[in-house]
């Protein structure tokens, strides 16, 4: 091959271990890209594009048009100034091995100087990549790794082979296990563990289609729609689907590295067991998906993906003994909810006083006593009735002592909709416990119903204000009660009900039924839910300055959520007109002025209008008083916000005016005084909408 | 009735298997122990004297809350482990696994083997690792880990654990659905042969009612404060401490917090403190072998 300059070079790595976890994945390809993108441009080596691939056992990265040669690197060395002496300069030059025509004169700020540029030909690409690879491999960062044998190297799960090609050449290098193991790297890479195959790799072209034809599908896309297609292949001509769950669909492609999509069948005599139960219990043991018909109903048969190359025969085994494990399973599952609903509620209640909610937060059977207390307060807002909401707080917690939320727990909630249900409870009662862990965060899957939405902030509160008390607040990354997810689970509530609450007034019950009347937490309560709305808001695309402008308002703690809401609406609407952008112009102005006459003690003086000169002071007055009018009748008014605000653009004009033609440094100080007040005064009333100046023109 | 398949058969192959790669077989520990990890022959040996340790045995377990009266079909109180601890760990581990599964019939060619990640922790052992329970057809057959720590010591060099759950393994070779019908002996019934029910049920209903309802919570009690205290004594002697004899009352202390924890008498607070106690236990023993060891 000829290495004419501006020629290119592809590389292919291939990491290959023992089976990565599936959660790692996609992060190690993302990785791998960067680490290489990193050390690439530390060496002045130019590349081009770069794809990643992952399955279980193959991490590896094909990047084409790699430079085949390092840049030219210039070393410079600073000699004497210019001027020095000649002992000086031969010194240079002899400590440096050159002559006097090598050297040039460079300025700098410091004055002018001798230079050598030392110009040292680039690497050979090739040359360079073992040491490239040795620092990928040792400045790889794993979620969780771990050592074998002797190894000092730690990777997620044993690292065993290495291959690598550049321009489809072999490298000679290796990366050291620990000071005496070494892996050299290799030409080749195995097949699908069902057939064992070692495979040498001789281009990278083709490496891909190689492995493919070895089962072993490289690129998780291309698995995903094997997936996909195969399942509408098997689904076709009957009227039912697969119940969707991107989560497990992206679990299940980091452990096949062949998927193969197979069918089983339920057992009839589980039918009739909730359909939660059953899609958990396939779900989170044995990564089965469930399959529903046009109603939304669960059929008995269940879809999996399994890890095998296709072979017929063993497909029906592979099948046989899903549907074996399935089964016990499932009468695991079945004995559970036998169990469960032959035990009274009452007595799973009694069980919840054994059972701590948290170390000095009192037992759970506690904890339904707060919410039930709490839930007397916010009943109305929400526009439920007391006693039921009381009697679903009660009975909001016993199913975490049945027998089948200690096996999955995450079905809390769901069990005790159904064990109340099926005790004869009110339907408001069992679909509110049914719901009441909704939403999850941000999330916008609500709790159905107005008395499920009020459990949930109830509990939520509770939970935030008894890890408050007992000082186990979220910090940096660390929240290990999920308290971020309780207080946007708040403010998602209060937002989407448009309920009239007001941040202030969220933790008072709560803090009075853990008996605390301490200051501080409920402050630092508040402070914590101001941060979820903020992020909430943003969330919805509302611009962050306009969002700070109205929550940093004082007042805001106070106002019911649906007027912060509107008020940030309002603002958010109008923000990119021209209108608006000469009124911020004009209150950056006014704001200015009063700034600059800080000093001016005008606390006590009082407006004199008998001392304007002017229409535009008496006009500045007669609007500042009319909007003074306005704000303390509308500014909580949810119907007002939007006229408010266009009241407060229209003073632009005024305010205009009044600084074209009014010099406030008037030389009579009385006047002067008078100005500023006028000023003061209008500008305090403007910013009781919103904190103007937060706002980016 | 398959001979090939039985449950005592399945024991056999695997311990020939091991065996021919070169493991000592060694016989189940006589106490009371939640899993074969706490046998000596992987807790304490994997620290020492000697890097290279290879070892397989079977150990019958107790989970006390794991007891279902014997109407469960699939959880028993009483079960069987197959325990393979290989030190340093071989690059070929997981080909000698499978290999294993080819040894007692079950080729891994034929059948949808996975390697799903589940890393391993013993709270009160103070030992962690990295793994995988591993699936076949989607039954969890065996749990595999590499040992990083134990008794909050660093495994040098790392060892190699694979766990044969039996009961499941022999449940999928003889394509059963209930424990209690496995084979165990590949006998006729005629001609007195029997199954694990007919062997072990009685034992199940039993332990169950000892486990749940008539335990005596304060000689428990009473009891693991002794075995702390024993535990402690023995290793007083800082020249000559007696590190198995020691461990011996660290393993009897787990087990009786385990018995106590299905009595349900430990609280959710109560239980964190239960825990470290059998740590503290566990972590001095490790230290006084591994200085005995001189390592």
């Amino acid at each position: 091959m000829s290495k004419n300059k501006g020629e290119k070079g592809s590389l292919l790595l291939e990491l290959f271990s023992e089976e990565i976890p599936a959660r790692m994945q996609t992060g190690s390809e993302k990785q791998l890209t960067s680490l290489f993108e990193k050390s690439f441009i530390n060496r002045d080596i130019g590349y081009g594009p770069i794809s990643t691939f992952c399955s279980p056992r193959h991490l590896s990265v094909i990047i084409k048009n790699i430079d085949l040669k390092q840049k030219n690197q210039i070393i410079e060395k600073r000699g004497p100034r210019l001027g020095s002496n000649e002992k000086a300069i031969n010194g240079f030059l002899k400590s440096n091995n050159i002559q006097e025509n090598d050297i040039v004169i460079k300025d700098t700020k410091n004055g002018k100087f001798y230079f050598y540029l030392n110009q040292t030909n680039g690497i050979n690409t090739s040359e360079v990549l073992p040491e490239i690879i040795n620092e990928i491999i040792n400045n790889f960062v794993w979620p969780k790794s771990q050592r074998w044998a002797y190894s000092e190297l730690r990777w997620a799960r044993p690292l065993r082979n290495i291959l690598l090609l550049f321009n489809n050449q072999p490298i000679e290098g290796k990366v050291a296990i620990n000071e005496n193991n070494f892996l050299n790297f290799s030409t080749y890479t195995f097949g699908h563990r069902n057939e064992n195959k070692k495979i040498e790799v001789k281009s990278i072209d083709e490496y891909e289609e190689l492995l493919e034809n070895n089962y072993i599908i490289l690129d998780r896309k291309k698995r995903k729609n094997k997936i996909i297609n195969d399942t509408k292949l098997l689904l076709k001509d009957k009227d039912i689907k697969l119940l969707d769950d991107d989560y497990l669909l992206d679990e299940v492609l980091g452990l096949v590295e062949f998927p193969n999509v197979l069918i089983g069948t339920i057992d009839k005599q589980f039918m009739n067991l909730p359909k939660e139960v059953l899609t958990t219990a396939m779900k989170v043991h044995q990564k089965y998906f469930s399959i529903i018909d046009d109603k939304n109903n669960l059929v008995p048969k269940f879809l999996f993906v399994s890890n095998t190359t296709p072979k017929k025969e063993r497909d029906i085994s592979v099948i046989e003994g899903n549907e074996r494990v399935l089964k016990a399973r499932l009468s695991d599952a079945d004995f559970f909810w036998k169990t469960d609903i032959a035990t009274k509620i009452e007595s799973f209640n009694e069980k919840l006083k054994k059972v701590l909610f948290y170390e000095g937060l009192g037992s759970l059977h506690d904890k339904t006593i707060r919410l039930s207390k709490v839930s007397k307060y916010f009943s109305s807002f929400f526009k439920v009735d007391v006693s039921l909401a009381r009697e679903a707080c009660i009975l909001s917690k016993f199913d975490l002592v049945s027998e089948m939320v200690g096996e999955f727990p995450e079905l809390q909630g769901i069990m005790g909709g159904h064990y109340t249900k099926l005790n004869g409870k009110p339907n408001e009662i069992s679909n509110a416990i049914f719901d009441q862990y909704k939403p999850k965060g941000i999330s916008n899957d609500m709790p159905k119903t107005k008395l499920g939405c009020m459990l949930s902030m109830v509990d939520n509160i509770d939970n935030l204000t008894g890890f408050f008390i007992i000082n186990k607040k979220p910090s940096g990354s660390k929240d290990p009660f999920a308290l971020r997810r309780a207080g946007y689970s708040i403010v998602q509530i209060l937002m989407k009900l448009k309920l009239n609450i007001s941040i202030n007034d969220l933790f008072t019950e709560a803090l009075k039924s853990y008996e605390n009347s301490s200051k501080m937490i409920k402050l630092d309560l508040i402070d914590f839910i101001i941060d979820k709305v903020k992020f909430i808001l943003k969330k919805q695309n509302f611009r962050h300055d306009i969002i700070e402008s109205v929550i940093s308002l004082e007042e805001s703690k106070n106002y019911f959520f649906p007027i912060l809401y509107e008020r940030v609406n309002c603002l958010n609407d109008i923000k990119d007109t021209n209108e608006f952008k000469t009124f911020l112009v004009n209150f950056k102005r006014l704001n200015n002025i009063i700034k600059s006459n800080i000093l001016l003690d005008i606390s006590n003086v009082k407006l004199n209008t008998h001392l304007f000169e002017s229409s535009e002071e008496q006009e500045i007055y007669d609007k500042s008083k009319c909007l003074d009018f306005n704000l303390k009748k509308y500014l909580t008014d949810i119907e007002h916000q939007g006229i408010l605000l266009k009241e407060v653009i229209s003073l632009n004009y005024v305010i205009h005016s009044f600084f074209e033609k009014i010099i406030v440094n008037h030389e009579d100080n009385k006047i002067k005084v008078n100005r500023i007040k006028l000023l003061t005064e209008l500008a305090e009333r403007l910013l009781k909408f919103s904190n103007f100046h937060y706002i980016d023109n | 009735m398959d001979k090939n398949k039985s449950f005592q058969n399945i024991i056999m192959k695997l311990q020939y298997y091991w065996m021919d790669q070169g493991c000592v077989l060694i016989q189940p520990y006589d106490t009371e122990v939640g899993a074969g990890t706490f046998h000596p022959a992987t807790v304490l040996r994997v620290l020492g004297p000697d890097p290279i340790w290879k070892a397989a045995y079977i150990q019958p377990c107790r989970r006390p809350t794991d007891g279902r009266y014997g109407e469960n079909p699939n959880r028993l109180q009483h079960y069987y482990q197959f325990q393979v601890i290989i030190q340093p760990s071989p690059d070929n581990i997981q080909n000698l696994y499978l290999e294993s599964l080819n040894a007692v019939g079950l080729n891994s060619k034929n059948h949808d083997i996975r390697f799903v990640e589940d890393d391993w922790e013993s709270p009160t052992l103070g030992a962690s690792g990295l793994g995988w329970e591993i699936w076949c057809d989607g039954m969890e057959i065996s749990q595999f880990t590499y040992f990083q720590q134990v008794g909050g010591i660093e495994v040098k060099p790392v060892a190699s654990e694979i766990t044969y759950g039996l009961e499941r393994l022999a449940m999928f070779i003889q394509k059963v659905e209930n424990i209690y019908h496995l084979d165990w002996d590949g006998l006729d019934k005629d001609k007195g042969g029997k199954t694990y029910g007919d062997i072990f049920l009685q034992q199940e209903k039993e332990f169950s009612i000892y486990n749940f309802e008539k335990s005596n919570s304060s000689v428990l009690i009473q009891h693991f404060n002794d075995a702390e205290k024993e535990c402690s004594f023995l290793l007083e002697d800082k020249i000559n401490p007696l590190p198995l004899p020691a461990y011996d009352q660290c393993i009897k202390a787990s087990h009786i917090f385990n018995l106590l924890d299905a009595r349900g008498v430990i609280s959710v607070s109560e239980r964190q403190a239960y825990i470290l106690r059998v740590r503290n236990m566990s972590r001095s023993c490790c230290l006084a072998w591994m200085d005995k060891s001189n390592v």
